[in-house]
């Protein structure tokens, strides 16, 4: 593992060409109907053009390793995987659509239940496109409070990642030393959100409540085992020699392959390519802390694990800051425009109850236009695109979600793979199907 | 590097090893004499749900409690329920005056008040735009139903549930009149 410093960057737009051609020539995404596939379903027989035994597969939707419902469409030839197709659909719910029929302050609660394993991402995502199309600035506190929950969902995303991924290739402990750990980050959120998960907390204009008390001491409680545990985890998983076996050398990306597909997250950095919003392309206040981005040298579905793992640790130590750091005031914007006016006033005043009122019925109106505000989840980058017209409902909205431009960079990478090792590929590129069907 | 074939037994060893010390712990918690004694109960990091309580955090949004007397049957909520699954039904009534002497105030009662909660996603923006303090959140969880029709709760079971109300933690500025306004 090394880190951002001297990895060469790529600045030469031709080798990107390169790439596109390498990927057209490579001929890895299976392009078949799915009458054509029920056709050919079943053994071939060698032809006579050269083609050996082949065999179309259905893998999913009900695998277990498939994240949700993904249906991996796989061409064999033996047990070497020649191309695939990743059909998804099966979770599509029209939650872009919705958006365009809820206010602004009901938007992140649609939002939050993309992503459901790092949902408070997909709502600061979309708080942050809200909150530039009205040109505001959230309060500091807020901001650090953001930071604090979304680091913490990091490391419950990638938890989740531990334990799914350990479960994929048989490490079946992990799978419950991951959810172990998960479920104490989980206690934490619930503890200032409410909710286990889909919880509705980054607002535009802010966040919904302030931090309890009592949180700093189970934020710890939460965080403190980690380090050791990690450490556990390396000697269940990292230094094992069944787990690199299985992972070394499986799935190669390279760099450009990944910027030519748009693929972001830890499947860009496993290739060296260090891209992390966070350095990149800093929002909230990620400048002013102190943490590296992990990159990997390999591509391959090793370097993928590491990063993940090693990015919890870069996780804890940038909560330890965050906690250090975390001012007082106000956990949201005091803007009429925005702001319902505070519990007390509306028994005191009819102006505030009708205020009131009016910015929950009407919704707050959003000055026309469109935005785009990306974050960088635990997947990748994840943005909001949002038209305004001027009402108190986007126009339209768009998510830009990692897990779906992530998984067109399966069929390259389980190309001339056995297939045992798609369970490991599928698992590596985490992908959450209730993101990539929206 | 997956090494040679000698050097896999260390490593798959020690993992071994580790899986094995975690199942002691959890199997065999206790110490001193009671050494021994199994308590997976004890060492086990998940709540034994039936026999011992999970305990929620206050704010846990468990499900949506109603004070009735204070609901105005304004519709706010249901109107702003993302998924609409508040039902609201009223009508206009006369109480009794405020003052002795006066006259006779025109109310809303309540006929209906039904949220279904096969239906709600727990976003607690009914809770938070009801301006008259009608609505509460409470940790408790234990309603799971048989049918899913049964989990329409009508404004008597949300009622039952208004007594398991916490005490509000500070919540919001200004919050001090919603703690006041838990009446017990
Ligand atoms: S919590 Fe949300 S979904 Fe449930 S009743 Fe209230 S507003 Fe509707
Ligand atoms: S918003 Fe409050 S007062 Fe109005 S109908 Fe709903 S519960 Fe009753």
């Amino acid at each position: 593992m090394t880190t951002t410093e001297d990895i060469p960057q790529i600045t030469d737009l031709d080798s990107l060409d390169g790439a596109i051609a390498r990927l057209v020539a490579d001929n890895s995404v299976l392009h078949l109907s799915q009458s054509e596939a029920e056709e050919r379903s079943g053994y071939q027989a060698p032809t006579a053009d050269g083609m050996g035994e082949r065999m179309i597969m259905n893998m999913g939707p009900q695998h277990p390793s498939t994240h949700g419902v993904l249906r991996i469409v796989l061409e064999l030839e033996g047990e070497v995987i020649i191309r695939s197709k990743p059909i998804i659909g099966y979770l599509h719910t029209g939650m872009e659509k919705t958006g365009e029929e809820l206010s602004y302050l009901q938007g992140p609660t649609n939002v939050t239940r993309m992503d459901y394993a790092s949902p408070l991402f997909t709502e600061l995502a979309f708080a942050l496109a809200v909150e530039q199309l009205l040109g505001i600035e959230v309060p500091e506190r807020a901001r650090w409070i953001r930071m604090l929950m979304c680091e913490a969902n990091r490391i419950s995303s990638h938890m989740l990642f531990m334990a799914t991924n350990g479960m994929d290739l048989g490490a079946v402990s992990m799978m419950l030393y991951g959810w172990r750990e998960r479920e104490e980050v989980l206690r934490f959120l619930e503890l200032v959100t409410g909710l286990r998960m889909n919880h509705n907390y980054i607002r535009p204009g802010g966040v919904a409540a302030d931090l309890p008390d009592g949180w700093k001491g189970s934020l710890q409680r939460a965080i403190d085992p980690l380090p050791e545990r990690l450490d556990e985890f390396d000697i269940l998983m990292t230094g094992q020699p069944i787990w690199r076996e299985r992972l070394q050398g499986v799935g190669v990306i390279t760099a450009e392959e990944c910027l030519t597909l748009g693929v972001t997250g830890p499947i860009l950095r496993s290739t060296g390519y260090a891209w992390d919003l966070r350095k990149d392309m800093p929002y909230l206040h990620y400048d002013e802390l102190d943490f590296d981005v992990l990159v990997g040298s390999y591509g391959d579905c090793f370097d993928r694990y590491a990063i993940r793992l090693n990015e919890i640790r870069e996780s804890i130590g940038m909560i330890r800051q965050i906690v250090d750091r975390m001012p007082g005031g106000d956990y949201k914007i005091q803007d009429k425009k925005v702001t319902p006016p505070p519990r007390a006033r509306i028994d005191e005043s009819m102006e505030a109850l009708i205020h009131h009122f009016k910015i929950f019925t009407e919704g707050f109106k959003v000055p026309a236009g469109e935005t785009y505000a990306a974050v960088e989840s635990p997947r990748g980058e994840l943005g909001v695109y949002i038209v305004s017209d001027g009402s108190a409902r986007p126009h339209r909205m768009h998510v830009r979600a990692p897990s779906f431009i992530n998984l067109q960079s399966m069929p390259h990478m389980m190309r001339n793979s056995l297939l045992a090792d798609t369970v490991a590929i599928v698992s590596s590129v985490d992908p959450i199907m209730g993101e990539v069907d929206r | 590097m997956a090494g040679k074939s000698g050097s896999r037994v260390p490593g798959t060893l020690k993992g071994l090893a580790l899986t094995f010390k975690t199942a002691m712990q959890t199997m065999f918690p206790k110490r001193g004499i009671k050494t021994l004694i199994p308590a997976p109960s004890i060492g086990a990091m998940t709540v034994q749900y039936p026999h011992e309580a999970d305990l929620p955090t206050p704010r846990a949004r468990g499900v949506i409690s109603l004070k009735e007397d204070n609901c105005t049957s304004c519709m706010l909520c249901a109107r702003e329920c993302p998924d609409w699954c508040i039902y609201i039904e009223g009508h206009k009534t006369l109480a009794p005056p405020r003052r002795a002497g006066g006259k006779p105030r025109s109310v809303n009662k309540l006929d209906r008040f039904d949220i279904d909660y096969s239906l709600c996603m727990y976003c607690g923006i009914c809770v938070e735009v009801c301006p008259f303090e009608a609505l509460f959140w409470t940790p408790e969880y234990e309603y799971s139903e048989a049918r899913i029709a049964d989990l329409l709760h009508d404004k008597s079971r949300l009622g039952e549930w208004f007594q398991t109300v916490p005490d509000f933690q500070p919540y919001e500025s200004g919050s001090e009149a919603k703690v006041e306004k838990v009446p017990r």
